[in-house]
């Protein structure tokens, strides 16, 4: 009669001392096991890790339950002890003393704080956890009690003894005790306490209210059924019984007859009409609850069972045994299911089949049912579909595996068995080609292709071990053993091709045939069709699904994550899942799978990173312009991402720390941007860095600057030398004669041959003999002579060596100073140059073009170059001087010689405040204030998507003219421009920012006053008008704490509100005098649907009122009293002007005579609605809609993309970063 | 001894000159000058002439004179007229002539300053012995490159030797208006002490002491300077420009001021450079729009 079925699914399985109790905790993945051993062990079943053990107990733990909300759990031990723990700090909190023999089980109460235990001391105690007392001795039992159990809602207790009797107790009187309690005298106090003491025997609190006889021997466990009025129960005489109750008696109903050993455990299946029970005879065993019969069962080699639990919420049950516990499931939950094109087919819980169209989100009727396929328990495996033929093929591991051949009827028309079924024995079935199938039997070892009319064509042997087979291609097959996977072609019947994976469960081909995923628990194998591996990645995780994106990125789910891979391996987390689902199909930001009832589900996704990495592995620039546009990707791991994927130089254009953005630049040898960032930081490391790539580089005049900064002034001297740089050289030497460097200074002369210097020197320092000599060797005769004469010999007294010829220093061939040496094109990428000629006004459109061909990418790297050196040059000259004035003060006086020296040639002018206050600040004001209008608009295109800059026009303008004074200073000369900053006080020019005009005080106290004012005296145009501009300033605006932000913020909605309100009422008053709306019933409609808008942004209180006469009176006009009800009735909510409420009182008065409406109008008073700003329409709460970054004015989804019709500058459903204005 | 220095004759013409006050200047009695004084004081006063704009009649007045200093003055008169091409040859010419001539190295300074040619202005003006009017010149030059730095070290340089004399108390109150902080209050004190003596009050150090208060932010204190100097000279370009900024900063509208500015002063700095950024901001605009039309 049994079915055995040898694939227990084993989630997790723990080694251990017997285990003799067991708990699931509801909502983590946890189970606590308690040990013959006297240890607690709690468990992570998912990750088969232990998390900790609990070692208080004397002897073995038996009883053990998680409570279900709090982080507590109680065990009863053979300790006589009941003790409750708190799993959070890890410690027992409190112990229960009063059984007098071994406590059994132990159980919290569903919603009050009781314990039920039972002990072998014959009684059933309740416990009150929280003040911690014995609140109930339930005696009656003759024997040990060896089970008790609350009832999962009512008061109702059940016990099991080896007095071979279960017995169900009444607890309600135990309940109205302890609940409620409501004042009492003092008699009845009286009268309790001694009712208490006299419960003692004449127990009233719980009474036996059935006992049910019929087990032969003692009973070991006893359990409710969750929802109905069963009972079951498990004995030593092998049986596991089946008892029925109604409010006056219970009786039994059937026995399950299998174990050959004691029953110890058994429960009912929390969802599926099953009962499950385990006994000494190591078997777990699945019974059918509606007939009794067996349904499956499962035997343990060794290991008598002793305990068995399941999850509350999940398909999850665990067993105790002799050696550990198991965590386990009885079936797959998997739903079998294939797609194809936009469809995708798959089998319910009921084994009905349906499809589900990915297009129109739409799920079709059954399409068939199977129930009579395989086992009613036993779901179908997988599903193949066929095209062509709109037929499935269904396969089932019931009865050592069956397939089903079925036709799809067109559409569904409800439940339709499969009338022209073809069947047959098989583990696998698929298609393989239009008209072909593929059967894998496992026992024999045998694959059959067949026909359609399921007759054999051909049989094939397949590699020795193959348990499963999959579509490999068209007349491939790919099968599956358990060390590796082979490609097998069905007409040359051989294995092409072998790869070796091990413990792969399943494959999933992309859509475009070309790459398959092989996956394993733990492991995802990405190979070609020709199986040759592309990459391979492990996750701890157990892996569950996959699904191909169109472009070739592989998303797969664990079970908590959906995560993606390139096919260059990389991967990342794309979301986190709250339960288990099996992907099918990802379409852009959509992801269809199917849930663990079968039920298909749609999640979005944020496919921004992997399709930016997908971009970049496959160069395509215009993408990932795209994407760096439309999305604020940024981050440091995206950075580091880039670097170490050798992209230095694309990761440079998400930085904004200059100290990485050095890094990357030297990564890159992009040295503008190092020399520009070197500049920013200036520290002495960065700088010889610099030296050292720009060295490489062969780029001397950066070279030049950087010793300079360095005042590495023999290099330099060096430097200048080999590029025959001779004027510079005198320079050097020069400044060597102010430092009185005399090693220098002679270098320097050595280097220019400037003979007569060194003498000079030689004589300064005294070294007369070898001024002599330098004289004599270049044949300076009237230099000796005064030499001699200083010295006061003659030349007979000196004896010289023999003389060579003079040095003279090579005469530069090439001018090099004069230009850089034309090196290689950095990696100066096209993506860097789309880039910037983004900000240079290029649009997308124009750039594939030189995109298209690697030639172009040669040229503009040539003419980029020149560019490059040309600015380079400018930024030299400019820099020349400021190069020395900042470093430390070795030589303070040699330096302003210097300078002075330098800027008579090249300018000296340096940037002046404007520019810093864009670098110290990060606001987009700050940038306007500097006259940066190209970066505050970046700024604030980033922040609030802002793309429309026209009305932000005069904004920007007044905040520029606001930024400098002219201050007459020497006649004859343009007057000194000094720059305004509101840093007063500041003096760092690393922290001065700049002044900006209208600030959020004066917005607040002066502008939005006028705004106001200007409502209350019905001026809407020019309300409009200032709340628009209040927008405007607020955009471009700065503020000096975050606290202001708030302010900031607030003032911005109310503007937008107020901005809203008055374009719905002027639209309202556009649509024509009050005759002409009247005579068209359409404009009627309109102007009263407006004016009861005009009513919904969150005005004043005050400015409400005015809103809400205004609708009331046009409602009222035009009779529709409902409306005209529902605004007096608000109106006398907010209170207020006397007699605008006396009015509305009146108003309300007549209304309710007659609430109803004349005319239809579409306004819900009692919906949650907002306006939509384009439409004037309401967007009803649960609806999509889209919000301006900035102002926050919502709109419905439609309008995405066009221009926020209240700021007038930023594009709605654009997201930003958020409006910055606080640095 | 030098003539300028407290107890010289022409300190007062000197003053009058530096403080704005140009009619006093021009009005300032020559008669009883030492000999060896007239030229200076003549040069003075026409350049005080000039400020004032009366730069033909300076040309006529120096016609055919040989003196470096006259010829110094007309170049600077030729720019004042609108010649610049001409005062830039005349000042180069008279720059490497005459090159350690005080007044030439101010005046031609000034002239290739206002061509904006710095360097030669700088290198000519580095040749002064113990000028304080080049030093003035040459801080300006250097705070017009925004080099503070070294317009800093000039001022202290010149504090050394030059102590409390009037300009060094401008050029270091022109610094300060660069450097902000406390730097702010003191050139404050300096501009006020100036406009507010009715010895040496003038339109220019009114503005000054407006741009001071603007600086501090001080806005009504500022306002009300400006009105003061309002009083003086409505048609002052510089006074103009510091009233809008100052009531664009205050928020009020500067429409008319803007008008009278382009009918006075149709090329200052301010409205080239409004009319710069305008340009800059339409062109930087049209990078954006929106993905899709209203």
């Amino acid at each position: 009669m049994a079915s055995s079925s040898p694939n227990m699914l084993t989630k997790f399985e723990s080694k251990s001392s017997r285990a003799k109790g067991i708990a699931f905790h509801p909502k983590r993945p946890w189970i606590l096991v308690s040990l013959h051993s006297s240890t607690i062990q709690l468990w992570d079943y998912r990750m088969g890790t232990l998390i900790d053990r609990f070692e208080e107990h004397d002897g073995p733990v038996r009883g053990i339950d998680f409570h279900k909300t709090q982080p507590l759990f109680v065990s009863g031990g053979d300790d006589y002890k009941i003790k409750v723990w708190s799993y959070q700090t890890r410690r027992c909190l409190f112990t229960l003393n009063g059984h007098l023999d071994y406590v059994r089980t132990v159980f919290f109460h569903h919603e009050l704080p009781w314990i039920i235990s039972s002990s072998d001391d014959q009684t059933i105690r309740i416990w009150n956890w929280q003040n911690r007392s014995l609140i109930c001795t339930m005696t009656g039992h003759n024997h040990y009690t060896m089970c008790a159990q609350f009832h999962p809602k009512d008061d109702l207790v059940v016990s099991a003894s080896l007095d071979q009797s279960v017995r169900v107790w009444d607890i309600s009187g135990l309940r109205k005790k302890h609940s409620a309690p409501t004042s009492m005298t003092f008699e009845d106090q009286m009268s309790r306490a001694n009712q208490n003491q006299a419960d003692m025997f004449g127990n009233t609190d719980a009474v036996v209210k059935f006992v049910l006889e019929g087990h032969d021997r003692g009973v070991n466990w006893v359990a409710f059924h969750p929802t109905l009025p069963l009972i079951v129960s498990a004995g030593d005489d092998r049986l596991v019984k089946l008892w029925r109750m109604s409010e006056t008696k219970a009786w039994e109903v059937d026995t399950c007859r299998g174990h050959f050993q004691n029953a110890s455990g058994c429960l009912f299946h929390p969802h599926q009409d099953l009962i499950l029970s385990v006994g000494e005879d190591k078997t777990i065993r699945v019974w059918d609850l509606n007939k009794r019969t067996s349904v499956q069962s499962f035997k343990r080699e060794n290991d008598r069972f002793w305990v068995i639990a399941a999850h509350p919420e999940i398909n999850l049950f665990a067993a105790g045994h002799d050696n550990g516990v198991m965590v386990f499931k009885l079936e797959r939950e998997r739903p079998a299911s294939a797609f194809y094109q936009n469809n995708l087919f798959f089998i319910t819980k009921e084994k009905h089949v349906r499809s589900y169209d990915f297009q129109k989100n739409i799920e079709s009727p059954t399409l068939l049912t199977l129930k009579k396929l395989g086992s009613p328990w036993v779901p179908p495996r997988t599903l193949s579909f066929n095209p062509a033929e709109r037929a499935i093929l269904v396969t089932s591991p019931a009865d050592g595996g069956s397939y089903e051949l079925i036709n799809l009827p067109r559409d569904g028309t409800g439940a339709i068995d499969g009338a022209d079924t073809k069947r047959g024995q098989g583990n696998s079935a698929v298609f393989v080609a239009r008209n072909r199938f593929a059967v894998f039997n496992a026992s024999n070892q045998q694959i059959d292709i067949k026909d359609l009319s399921n007759s054999t064509t051909k049989t094939i042997k397949p590699p020795h071990g193959t348990t499963d087979i999959y579509f490999g291609g068209t007349g491939n097959l790919l099968l599956i053993t358990p060390s590796a996977v082979h490609l097998y072609d069905i007409q040359q019947k051989k294995s092409v091709a072998e790869l070796a994976v091990s413990g792969v469960k399943y494959i999933v081909w992309s859509n475009d045939g070309l790459y398959a995923a092989l996956l394993s628990k733990h492991n995802v194998t990405i190979v070609t069709k020709a199986l040759e591996q592309v990459s391979t990645l492990h996750e701890t995780i157990r892996i569950k699904s996959a699904t191909w994106d169109d472009a070739g990125v592989l998303l797969y789910s664990t079970l908590n994550h959906i995560k993606y891979t390139l096919l260059n391996g990389d991967n990342g987390i794309v979301r986190t899942l709250d339960q288990t689902v099996y992907l099918v199909r990802v379409k852009a930001r959509t992801v269809y799978c199917l849930d663990r009832n079968a039920k298909p589900k749609i999640l979005n996704i944020d496919p921004t990173e992997y399709r930016f990495k997908m971009a970049l592995v496959k160069r395509n620039y215009e993408e990932m312009l795209q994407i760096i546009k439309n999305s604020s990707l940024v981050g440091q791991s995206i950075i580091s991402y880039l670097q170490k994927k050798g992209y230095p130089e694309i990761a440079l254009q998400f930085v904004q720390d200059p100290q990485t953005r050095f890094e990357l630049a030297i990564e890159c040898g992009n040295l503008d941007v190092a020399v520009e960032m070197a500049k920013q930081l200036d520290k002495p490391k960065l700088w010889s860095r610099l030296t050292t790539e720009a060295l490489a580089h062969g780029n001397h005049q950066i070279v030049e600057m950087t010793y300079q900064k360095l005042r590495q002034f023999d290099k330099l001297s060096f430097l200048y030398l080999s590029t025959g740089d001779e004027a510079k050289l005198g320079r050097m030497a020069k400044i060597a004669e102010h430092r009185g460097d005399f090693t220098a200074r002679f270098q320097n002369a050595l280097y220019l041959g400037d003979v007569t210097d060194r003498i000079q020197m030689f004589k300064e320092i005294d070294l007369y003999p070898l001024a002599f000599m330098t004289a004599k060797s270049h044949g300076l005769e009237d230099e000796c002579e005064s030499i001699l004469e200083a010295t006061g010999l003659t030349e007979e007294q000196i004896t010289l060596p023999s003389m060579g010829s003079p040095l003279t220093p090579p005469k530069p061939v090439v001018q090099t100073f004069k230009a850089n040496w034309p090196t290689k094109a950095t990696s100066q990428s096209f993506f860097e140059k789309a880039l910037l000629g983004q900000v240079d006004g290029l649009t997308l459109e124009d750039e594939p073009a030189a995109a298209s061909n690697g030639l172009g990418f040669d040229d503009t790297g040539d003419e980029d170059l020149t560019n490059r050196n040309g600015n380079l040059e400018d930024a030299d000259d400019d820099e020349d001087a400021a190069g020395w004035d900042m470093g430390d003060d070795i030589v303070p006086e040699v330096e302003s010689d210097f300078v002075n020296v330098e800027s008579t040639e090249a300018g000296g002018a340096a940037s002046s405040e404007a520019d810093l206050w864009a670098r110290n600040s990060p606001l987009a004001a700050d940038h306007v204030a500097g006259g940066s209008f190209e970066t505050a608009m970046q700024l604030l295109n980033r922040q609030v998507g802002a793309v429309n800059f026209e009305p932000l026009k005069p904004r920007f303008l007044e905040i520029y003219e606001a930024s400098k004074t002219y201050l007459p200073a020497s006649a004859g000369l343009p007057p000194l421009i000094n720059y305004v900053r509101r840093t007063v006080d500041e003096t760092d020019p690393r922290k001065v920012l700049p002044i900006i005009p209208q600030d959020i005080e004066s917005l607040a106290t002066y502008d939005l006053q006028k705004g106001y004012k200007a409502m209350q005296s019905n001026k809407l145009e020019e309300c409009a008008q200032i709340f628009k501009r209040m927008l405007f300033a607020l955009l471009v605006n700065t503020v000096s704490s975050p606290s202001e932000v708030v302010e900031a913020k607030k003032l911005i909605t109310s503007a937008c509100e107020y901005s809203i309100a008055m374009a719905i009422e002027l639209s309202r008053r556009n649509l024509g005098s009050n005759e002409e709306v009247a005579k068209s019933p359409e404009k009627l409609k309109r102007s009263l649907e407006l004016s009861a808008y005009f009513t919904i942004p969150k005005l004043e209180v005050a400015h409400r009122q005015l809103t809400l006469v205004s609708a009331l009176k046009s409602a009222w006009t035009n009779k529709n009293y409902n409306s005209a009800l529902s605004f007096a009735n608000r109106m006398l909510a907010n209170g207020g002007n006397a007699k605008m409420l006396e009015n509305a009182r009146k108003t309300k008065a007549q209304c309710e005579r007659n609430p109803n409406d004349t005319l239809e109008i579409e306004f819900d008073q009692f919906a949650e609605f907002d306006i939509c700003a384009a439409s004037h329409t309401p967007i009803y709460s649960g609806s999509p809609f889209e919000v301006c970054a900035f102002d926050g004015s919502k709109y419905h989804s439609k309008y995405k993309g066009t221009v926020c019709t209240v700021c007038e500058v930023c594009e709605v459903g654009k997201n930003g970063s958020g409006l910055k204005l606080v640095a | 001894m030098d003539p300028f220095s407290a107890e010289g004759e022409l300190l007062n013409l000197h003053n009058h000159f530096h403080q704005g006050q140009f009619q006093e200047a021009v009005d300032f009695d020559t008669a009883g000058l030492s000999p060896e004084n007239a030229l200076p004081a003549r040069v003075l006063s026409l350049r005080a002439q000039i400020a004032l704009g009366q730069a033909e009649d300076v040309i006529a007045d120096v016609q055919g004179e040989k003196e470096p200093e006259l010829l110094a003055v007309s170049a600077l008169a030729e720019l004042a007229a609108g010649n610049e091409s001409k005062a830039v040859t005349f000042a180069e010419g008279l720059a490497k002539d005459s090159g350690e001539n005080s007044v030439v190295q101010v005046l031609a300074g000034t002239v290739l300053q206002a061509a904006r040619n710095s360097e030669e202005a700088l290198a000519l003006l580095s040749k002064h012995q113990g000028n304080l009017e080049a030093v003035a010149l040459i801080i300006q030059i250097q705070l017009q490159q925004n080099r503070t730095d070294l317009a800093l070290k000039e001022v202290q340089a010149a504090r050394r030797w030059a102590q409390d004399s009037l300009l060094v108390n401008l050029a270091e109150s022109w610094v300060g208006l660069r450097m902000g902080g406390e730097k702010y209050q003191q050139a404050f004190y300096v501009f006020e002490e100036l406009a507010q003596a009715a010895a040496t009050s003038s339109v220019q150090s009114v503005i000054s002491q407006a741009v001071a208060e603007i600086h501090l932010g001080r806005l009504d204190e500022a306002e009300a300077a400006l009105q003061q100097a309002t009083a003086k000279d409505p048609k002052q370009a510089d006074l103009i420009v510091n009233n809008i900024v100052l009531n664009t900063i205050a928020g009020k509208d500067t429409t008319e001021l803007k008008s009278t500015l382009t009918s006075v002063a149709p090329n200052h700095h301010f409205l080239t450079d409004i009319q710069e950024k305008s340009e800059l901001f339409d062109k930087a605009a049209t990078k954006y729009s929106a993905k899709a039309a209203a």
